[in-house]
């Protein structure tokens, strides 16, 4: 079963229109919230009167920040310092030079300013969504109106506006990793000395279902329940009942069907936080569905990292020390350092470096908080050595994937340990990106651009190399019980937010208990039976959940030849197990799994006569070595009268590691990809840099990848086994992502050699193109 | 409050709501049919999408009122048009990994369908013309695409030729 490209099993109830998304469920007696989100990016809070709204037709009660705090509660610590990519005990962070690393509690409204446009002021609780909305319009709110900063740079001014009084020049942290006085003498002496900034853009997360929360509370045991889509029930339990300074098991959560995650709904919204206060507030259950326009100004966003490359190359192209800067946009609120943590570990890639150093600043702006966004980080980082590698390569006259070849570690340097900290046990990172280049027949592409370039356009081609890092949270459990009517069921502490959970988890039981996939039964997402668990994030699910499978079957099927064995009156070690059914050697006296669990229910185990469970479980708390890795290959061409990028195909070789399902690690691959093209090409998240104001709140001014925006891809899978988790899993959905971006870029730089090497803005839309082309032009006439 | 009176899924529903309700506040939260969804504010996404009177439409575009006398199919009555447990357009998504979180699925089934009312052209360009109005962040709509032919050549055995059906993604 394992390795079949097998549809899957719970598509049949979402074709259907049978899925299960949070706004899809009613609650009775429910009540309905709205929030007043502030136009303003930087304000003073001088006065919010609510009368108007608490008198208008069916408003049941209007909460504001101090509320919450009155009511006993306190903000949200997301823990924004994420377990270190090693040493999983321990913080990603662990000094600062400012003297120590900021965590802001966040209250679901706030009491003293507002920090982004967008971001909830007062909450309307009221018998229907509109009455709620139209009365959120009757709050009035003085705002002292104070400067804004949405540039992670300009934050860093002296002169900047300052966003939190914890947070002295907006600086949540500023640390040094590595080996700085090393590499900058290195520099010194280097034949070549590549300095570029990158600003990684900004992205809004855009899953397709709105965010949505029900909140629950039972007065009589003052129990809360949390009915809402995410990437990790448990997560949500822990911090929501920390805020609410409720034991754990007073709060349940519920995560129904999820419309997409991405990585920021690993994280805990204020409003799914609001609707529990208020629901206990009101005494009736409270429901609130974001709308899109709420969607683009408070979902939390991806990227807007800037890296400042100093990378040396001796005459021969060889890296020789890299000592980067990177400044972190944290948004408004300290919800996530994981991308500056990912980011910087796996800084130097595939590549044998020498030497490296990081300077990272992780920083405060007017800004919608930024969250791990498919890949965080790693794409980033990418992106910066793989555009750096094709200057050097401008720079010494060395071929792009010549010097890529002088700089891979070799596969006999595995297990390699990189500058960076990170062991690389796995991979043929040479091998892959020579498959890549004959796929996209890298050799024969100058004739191509000859073709184009008769036919009036600039045909680009460019090549990225990428490695993962197998971070995310470290503690994962699985749960297998098999039930006498024929079913096997798991409980996991990850859940599915579109990967396909239901059919790859049945594919790893039915592999290792014998059963059909159709006997397996998944249950995720409600704490109620779901104690521990990270969530789905990081590549992380089959990694560490698969693995536990495969541990919690074993012990399934040790305990099924214990009992086999006292049945047919041997030895644990004289009973065969295949197919489902556990075979005495001496007898050939043969017993189902199911049966055997039947017989459990009705003697218990031998010896332990209460025992009436077939069940087994596994937990882990660490770092499983894994590192996904691979090459990509883009060829394109633009139109240099209106700036239009045609991608015209994309070669992807990928090491997930085993692919459970390939057709699902394939989608994997090119959901990804249509992120990296998108944010490349189209997905301008743009803001007016003075006054902080969205410019781009809708799927009308954001570029969406439309149908037709991933070109003819060839997505080659391929694998140099991990000795790290029995069932060798890598991790497929960040595979897309990671190398995309840099792989366009350095596409389009090929394709405006001619032009400029100057660094393109990111997205490169056709109006950043153009005006690459035609200012140039002008420039060079009035010279 | 308007009288909105319409066959949904071959079913009469006859409902007084308030005049501004939308198509899709109807589906969903008077008839409780939960599959078309709303993933936008601004006519965008197409999560929305049903069959009007044979006709794909962006029911948070409607109102109620205006669809009234009309004849609805949503994603949970498509099936039932076809006589069989699934559509073909939606055992081709099943089939072809055209979904995976599976909230724009029902919109993108809604428009496919209509798109393979009469036999359709089945290049890259037409296909993505045909899905333009849909939003969808999962799949980077390749699946979605292989899809629409898999259910073409389902649905049109003998217009879809061997040779039109090959165009598209290549893979190795």
């Amino acid at each position: 079963m394992i390795g079949k490209p097998i549809p899957r099993v719970e598509d049949a109830r979402f074709v259907t229109g049978n899925g299960n998304y949070t706004d899809d469920i009613n609650i009775e007696g429910q009540t309905h919230a709205a929030f007043l989100r502030s136009p303003h990016a930087h304000a003073r809070l001088r006065s919010i009167d609510i009368t108007a709204a608490a008198e208008a037709p069916g408003v049941i009660a209007v909460l504001l920040g101090q509320d919450y705090l009155d009511a006993g509660f306190q903000g949200v610590d997301h823990v924004p310092n994420p377990a270190d990519a090693v040493i999983s005990s321990q913080p990603a962070f662990l000094t600062s030079t400012t003297g120590s690393i900021f965590n802001q509690r966040h209250i679901p409204l706030p009491i003293d300013k507002v920090r982004y446009v967008g971001e909830a002021i007062a909450m309307v609780i009221a018998s229907t969504p509109l009455e709620a909305r139209n009365a959120t319009e009757l709050i009035d709110v003085d705002y002292d109106v104070l400067d804004a900063v949405v540039h992670g740079a300009d934050a860093m001014h002296d002169s900047a506006p300052q966003l939190w009084d914890g947070a002295p020049g907006n600086l949540c942290f500023q640390t040094q990793i590595g080996e700085r006085d090393k590499a900058r003498a290195i520099l010194a002496g280097a034949h070549l000395v590549v300095r570029r900034e990158f600003h990684n853009s900004r992205i809004v997360n855009c899953q397709m279902e709105p965010r949505s929360a029900i909140g629950c509370h039972d007065a009589a045991s003052d129990t809360y329940t949390l009915i809402s889509g995410s990437q990790g029930a448990v997560r949500q339990k822990l911090c929501i009942a920390a805020a609410l300074k409720v034991p754990p098991a007073r709060l349940r959560v519920v995560c129904p069907d999820t419309g997409g995650g991405f990585g920021p709904r690993s994280f805990v919204y204020v409003e799914q936080l609001a609707v529990v206060w208020a629901a206990r507030h009101v005494g009736r259950p409270v429901k609130w569905t974001s709308d899109r326009s709420e969607a683009f100004l408070s979902d939390y966003q991806g990227r807007d990292q800037i890296i400042r490359c100093a990378i040396g190359f001796s005459k021969d192209g060889r890296i020789l020390a890299i000592d980067n800067e990177w400044i972190g946009n944290v948004g408004a609120h300290t919800v996530s350092y994981v991308p500056m943590s990912n980011g910087t570990r796996i800084m130097t890639t595939v590549y044998d470096v020498p030497v490296a150093a990081v300077h990272v600043s992780a920083v405060l702006t007017n800004t919608v908080p930024t969250a791990p966004y498919r890949g965080a980080g790693r794409p980033e980082a990418t992106h910066a050595i793989e555009r750096v590698l094709d200057l050097a390569a401008g720079e010494l006259g060395i071929d792009r994937a010549e010097i890529r070849r002088r700089n891979l570690v070799a596969h006999d340097k595995l297990p390699y340990r990189s500058p960076m900290g990170l062991t690389y046990d796995s991979g043929e990172f040479l091998r892959n990106m020579e498959r890549a280049l004959t796929l996209a027949e890298w050799d024969s592409f100058e004739t191509r651009r000859a073709a184009s370039r008769a036919a009036g356009r600039l045909r680009g081609i460019g090549l990225a190399n990428y490695i993962e890092s197998p971070v995310g949270a470290p503690r994962e459990r699985i749960e297998i019980t098999v039930l006498p009517e024929g079913v096997i069921d798991i409980v996991s502490g990850t859940q599915s937010t579109g990967q396909g959970h239901e059919t790859t988890f049945a594919q790893v039981i039915a592999e290792h208990l014998g059963v059909p996939m159709s006997a397996v039964r998944l249950r995720t997402g409600d704490t109620a039976f779901v104690s521990v668990g990270g969530g789905s994030h990081s590549d992380r699910t089959m990694r560490l959940g698969g693995m536990l499978l495969v541990e919690a079957s074993a012990r399934i099927v040790a305990q099924g030849r214990r009992i086999a064995a006292s049945l047919a009156g041997c030895e644990p070690e004289h009973v065969d197990f295949a197919d489902g059914k556990f075979v005495a050697r001496h007898s050939r006296q043969a017993t189902g799994l199911f049966e055997l669990a039947r017989l459990v229910q009705s003697d218990g185990l031998p010896g332990e006569p209460a025992t009436r469970k077939l069940y087994a479980d596994a937990e882990f708390n660490g770092r499983v070595p894994a590192h996904p890795t691979g090459a990509a290959v883009c060829e394109l061409e633009v139109d240099p009268d209106t700036g239009s990028v045609a991608l015209l195909n994309y070669t992807s070789v990928d090491d997930v590691g085993q692919p459970i399902n390939p057709l699902i690690v394939e989608g994997q691959v090119h959901g990804g990809l249509a992120q990296g093209i998108g944010q490349a090409l189209s997905e301008g998240c743009y803001l007016d840099r003075e006054s902080g104001q969205v410019l781009t709140g809708s799927y009308m001014d954001y570029g969406m990848p439309r149908a037709g925006s991933v070109p003819p891809l060839r997505v080659e899978l391929t694998e140099d086994p991990t000795l790290g988790n029995p069932l060798r899993v890598k991790g497929g959905g960040e595979s897309g992502i990671t190398p995309a971006t840099a792989t366009i870029f350095n596409a389009l730089a090929d394709a405006l050699r001619e032009i400029g090497t100057e660094e393109l803005a990111m997205p490169a839309t056709p109006k950043v193109v153009w005006e690459f082309i035609h200012r140039k032009e002008e420039h060079d006439h009035v010279n | 409050m308007i009288e909105v009176q319409l066959q949904v899924n071959g079913t009469d529903v006859r409902h007084a709501v308030p005049d501004h309700t939308l198509l899709v506040e109807f589906l969903r939260q008077t008839l409780r049919l939960t599959g078309t969804h709303v993933g936008c504010d601004t006519s965008q996404c197409g999560a929305c999408t049903v069959n009007l009177d044979g006709v794909a439409v962006k029911s948070c575009t409607i109102l109620a009122a205006q669809a009234s006398g009309g004849t609805v199919v949503t994603v949970e009555g498509l099936a039932a048009t076809a006589d069989q447990p699934m559509h073909p357009v939606q055992q081709a998504f099943v089939q072809c990994h055209g979904l995976q979180c599976g909230f724009c699925t029902p919109g993108m089934i809604m428009a496919v369908d209509h798109y393979l009312r009469k036999p359709p052209a089945l290049d890259d360009a037409s296909i993505c013309h045909a899905l333009e109005g849909n939003i969808c962040r999962c799949t980077g709509y390749v699946n979605i695409i292989e899809a629409v032919r898999h259910a073409a050549r389902e649905m049109y055995p003998e217009a879809c030729t061997a040779g039109e059906a090959g165009a598209g993604s290549e893979r190795t």
